[in-house]
């Protein structure tokens, strides 16, 4: 260690005296400029346009957004660095038809999306997201995305989950990475503005009308409101209610929908949350689809191949709410391996031979051996399902614009719910979603912004006062901070437990008292940090109270919802129930914050609803 | 065990030592070591993470001086490491500026990253609606690049950036800006070339640290050397870096094989720069040149060969 301290220094001397002698050749290149931007003032700009949310959602909206009409000044919040999102973990591939030759159509998608979603799928805007997922391929490709290529040097696909034909286009088993930085640098040279640790805390609507934010500069703890023409969420999904059984990063805390709930707006569809089948025992990260999609089997510990009982012609290929609930069948009828939370089944990908692996599958290699010191090239690698996608999220009352029933408050991505993906999402159809709503939601905000004026901010006001207020309520030099993670654990085991793969009333019910009284202990939590600048502890505070709420919403329409529908399984109501159920649950609060239930139609237009079966 | 990690509240900089058991810890990475100093001990503590598994770059800090990303950092892999020292200095990575104990602030790094335009300029005969065209070697050259995640460490081990940030950008990017040149669909790779130039690409000192250190394996000093052969190329001729690398051709090339270093300083610097800085003067002293041989030295053994391998390296690199 002496040894490299010492190079290092040695190095450093060096670089001053090349420095030195360059003296005088690079003056004009010193322009390292006053370029920066408003983004570390701490006093908060008012803007045309606001973003809240860096994934791939909000860092399209922003770029068209910008395009609709460059005269708008648009910002994009972030509570990290822009490129820490959910969707840079996205591996498998994106969804979208571009090869015509073999029989693919966008209706053909979007017949395997409703189907998919088991029916819950508005078919109007499934239509409409499917032939601008198709198109947004090929503008991907335009903007430098790398995909994997053809032979002729075209977009390379794979087969996919649930997918009647080849349209899982991809790059490696990075998709989500590439496509996060495809946008991110597209953003970058598009002069998109950005606000990096700013969270936000809650939306101001006042007469009806989205005023803007309340947002908390990370850095510096200021506390303030931000007004706006428009607002979009692009926040992303609350699978972060399973705290540790979810593959999502520790960011995706649905802090967008929540806002949008307390708000007033409907959160449509909460007890749908995907369980993806293949998830890393310790820690629930993703093993991809692809490595079924790629030939991956599943076996139990009879070595069986144990999908041919529940989806023989797809095989390991099912949709995921399928497969999930074959292992946990498996495990439940001890045909696994290990006991409880630690139970498992196998994933076999050896018989791919190495050379495949190391090309196609690279980062699922990599987290087998991190996670599990696992290389699956020798050894099948050990999974159980894990939360993985928000289907349900923020009403989204009309696809054109991906506008919510609030003028002004706009949404996409994985916190929108523009039900494409009604009780199941096909894989690889969420990092199409991102990228297409979010170009919508971009546009449509701009058109609203264009034509709006900025509104009195009141209720903005008071909210950030009310937020400071909280600030300084909360933090103190005395608290338990355990206390904080004790309530976000239990939370996690509670909702996995009672809403997870398997769900009954008396399950459910449990729930929903075991969540009041992690509320009760959450008001009287106090954290022993008074320090504004950059307190991580009070941003947890704050994604905690809204996991708590939106497993309340979440608790309340699995229980109402008494049928079972896609990924959403009631023991007690093992059938489908069409006559009563082809609704989407849209929960809301009322004045006095109480939680309710009400319910929407389904928009059936082409296709016909049918029994699911693959 | 101890972690003594450095700390910034805003206002001061102190250290704090943090003592684990090491049973607790050896099944970890160290960004569940981190978490659970934070949950357990400390709450106050801050850092920066969010995928947990290699993907995002969120989580970049230094280990004894080192940058790693904490998530993909196994504590097994770092007592092996650090020959099983029983005490760990965890710190900020260095070459950013510290906002709170290991959280830095990477806005600088993003208006660098603007200034090289790093998105793809597609050439005129593709189209948003028909896309591109790429062959598969044409996707495999640009591909490693693509994996890089904007952690930082590369930036941190910079030893350029710690000399003197004024001319200079993160190492990753320069690896950007590579990518996008570097890529069959670009309609003209100097969109990305002409500001690496002039934001530094010739002030890299080829430490090689960034490399040696990539959680990705991406070497970003080759891809500086290699946007630095291409600015050559496309006649970004002039100033000192260009001129010290043609002497080195000139040298190894058309002369004796042998690097003169004094006809290297002077062809860099100029006559008047070189003798004003008195590098012609330090070499003699330090014996590291005849002074007669600024004249010419005497031609290498084998310096034919040399030359054709210098010769095929340029028609592969033209390929």
């Amino acid at each position: 260690m002496t040894e490299q301290f010492t190079r290092r220094e040695f190095l450093q001397s060096a670089c001053i005296t090349m420095g030195a002698l360059m003296v005088g050749t690079g003056g004009l290149e010193k322009a390292y400029a006053a370029s920066s931007t408003t983004t570390s003032d701490t006093k908060m700009p008012s803007c045309d346009v606001l973003i809240i949310g860096s994934g791939g959602a909000g860092l399209r909206a922003a770029v068209n957004a910008m395009k609709k009409n460059p005269k708008l000044s648009v910002v994009v919040v972030s509570k990290t660095m822009p490129s820490r999102s959910a969707t840079t973990m996205a591996e498998g591939g994106i969804n979208g038809v571009v090869d015509f030759s073999k029989g693919d159509s966008y209706e053909l998608h979007a017949y395997d999306t409703v189907k998919g979603g088991d029916f819950l799928v508005d078919q109007d805007s499934s239509i409409k997201f499917c032939k601008a997922a198709g198109e947004a391929i090929n503008e991907l490709d335009y903007l430098g995305m790398p995909f994997s290529r053809t032979k002729e040097g075209k977009v390379k696909a794979r087969p996919f989950g649930g997918a009647s034909k080849v349209r899982c286009n991809f790059s490696a088993d990075k998709t989500g990475h590439i496509v996060a930085h495809t946008c991110l640098n597209d953003a970058i040279s598009s002069g998109v503005k950005f606000l990096m640790d700013h969270e936000l805390l809650d939306i101001g609507v006042d007469n009806g009308r989205c005023e803007g934010a309340v947002l908390r500069n990370i850095r510096t703890g200021d506390i303030a409101p931000v007004r706006a023409k428009s607002v979009i969420i692009a926040t992303g999904g609350y699978t972060r209610i399973f705290w540790n059984r979810t593959s999502t990063p520790y960011i995706s805390t649905g802090d967008g929908v929540a806002a949008a709930l307390r708000a007033g707006v409907a959160f449509k569809d909460p007890e749908m949350v995907q369980f993806h089948p293949t998830g890393v025992v310790h820690g629930g990260t993703l093993i991809t689809e692809a490595a079924r999609g790629e030939g991956g089997y599943l076996l139990n510990n009879q070595g069986e191949r144990f999908m041919k009982k529940y989806a023989p012609s797809k095989m390991e290929l099912g949709p995921r709410d399928i497969v999930a609930r074959a292992i946990e069948t498996e495990i439940r009828e001890g045909r696994a391996f290990g006991q409880g939370l630690e139970a498992y089944v196998l994933l076999d990908v050896r018989h791919l031979g190495k050379e495949k692996i190391i090309k196609d599958l690279p980062q699922i290699r990599h987290v087998g051996k991190l996670f599990e010191n696992i290389d699956l090239v020798d050894q099948p690698m050990i999974i159980r399902p894990t939360a993985h996608y928000s289907m349900g999220g923020i009403d989204v009352a009309k696809f054109d614009d991906m506008s919510t029933p609030i003028p002004g408050l706009f949404s996409a991505g994985e916190a929108s719910c523009v039900s494409i993906h009604g009780a199941n999402r096909l894989g690889g159809n969420s990092l199409s979603d991102a990228v297409v709503t979010g170009k919508i939601a971009g546009e449509g905000a701009a058109a609203y912004a264009s034509k709006a004026d900025f509104s009195a901010g009141k209720r903005l006001h008071d909210l950030a006062f009310q937020w400071n207020s909280r600030f300084k309520e909360v933090t103190s030099n005395s608290g338990d901070a355990k206390a904080m993670y004790a309530i976000r654990e239990e939370l996690g085991a509670q909702n996995w437990d009672n809403m997870g793969i398997f769900r009954t009333q008396a399950k459910l019910t449990s729930l929903s008292s075991g969540l009041e009284e992690l509320q009760a202990r959450y008001k009287t939590l106090r954290i022993p940090n008074p320090n504004p600048v950059y307190n991580t502890a009070f941003t947890e505070y704050v994604e905690l109270g809204n996991l708590l709420l939106l497993s309340q919403a979440a608790c309340l329409a699995a229980s109402e919802r008494k049928e079972s529908r896609g990924a959403h399984t009631r023991e007690d109501f093992l059938k489908r129930d069409d006559a009563n159920f082809l609704k989407h649950s849209m929960v809301t609060m009322n004045e006095s914050g109480k939680l309710q239930i009400g319910w929407r139609d389904v928009e059936i237009t082409q296709f016909k609803v049918e029994e699911r079966k693959y | 065990m101890k972690f003594i990690i450095e700390r910034f509240d805003g206002k001061k900089s102190y250290e704090q030592t943090y003592t684990v058991e090491k049973k607790d810890i050896e099944a970890l990475t160290l960004l569940s070591v981190l978490l659970l100093i934070k949950q357990t001990q400390d709450v106050t503590l801050n850092f920066t993470a969010s995928c947990r598994c290699a993907i995002c770059g969120a989580c970049g800090v230094r280990v004894n001086g080192h940058a790693y990303i904490a998530c993909d950092s196994k504590m097994t892999e770092l007592f092996e490491e650090y020959k099983d020292t029983d005490t760990f200095r965890i710190a900020p990575l260095a070459n950013f500026k510290v906002i709170s104990d290991l959280v830095v602030d990477w806005e600088p790094a993003m208006e660098n990253l603007r200034k090289i335009k790093p998105a793809l300029v597609a050439k005129s005969e593709f189209s948003v609606k028909e896309g591109c065209r790429q062959n598969q070697e044409e996707f495999d050259r640009i591909i490693k690049q693509w994996d890089c995640i904007l952690c930082g460490v590369c930036a941190s081990e910079c030893n350029k950036l710690s000399a003197d940030n004024s001319d200079y950008m993160e190492p990753f990017v320069f690896t950007h800006a590579w990518r996008a040149a570097n890529d069959s669909r670009s309609k003209d790779p100097m969109i990305h070339v002409k500001p690496s130039v002039t934001n530094g690409l010739w002030n890299c000192v080829h430490c090689q640290e960034c490399a040696n250190r990539c959680p990705k394996h991406i070497s970003s000093a080759d891809d500086i050397a290699s946007l630095r052969a291409l600015a050559m190329r496309k006649g970004l001729n002039s100033g000192v870096g260009p001129a010290h690398a043609k002497s080195f051709y000139t040298d190894l090339v058309e002369d004796s094989g042998r690097l003169n270093e004094i006809r290297l300083a002077l062809r860099t610097e100029g006559v008047s720069t070189a003798l004003r800085a008195g590098t012609a003067i330090t070499l003699m002293g330090a014996g590291k040149m005849n002074p007669l041989e600024i004249f010419g030295g005497h031609t290498i053994e084998g310096h034919k060969d040399l030359v054709k391998m210098i010769e095929a390296a340029h028609a592969a690199n033209k390929e």
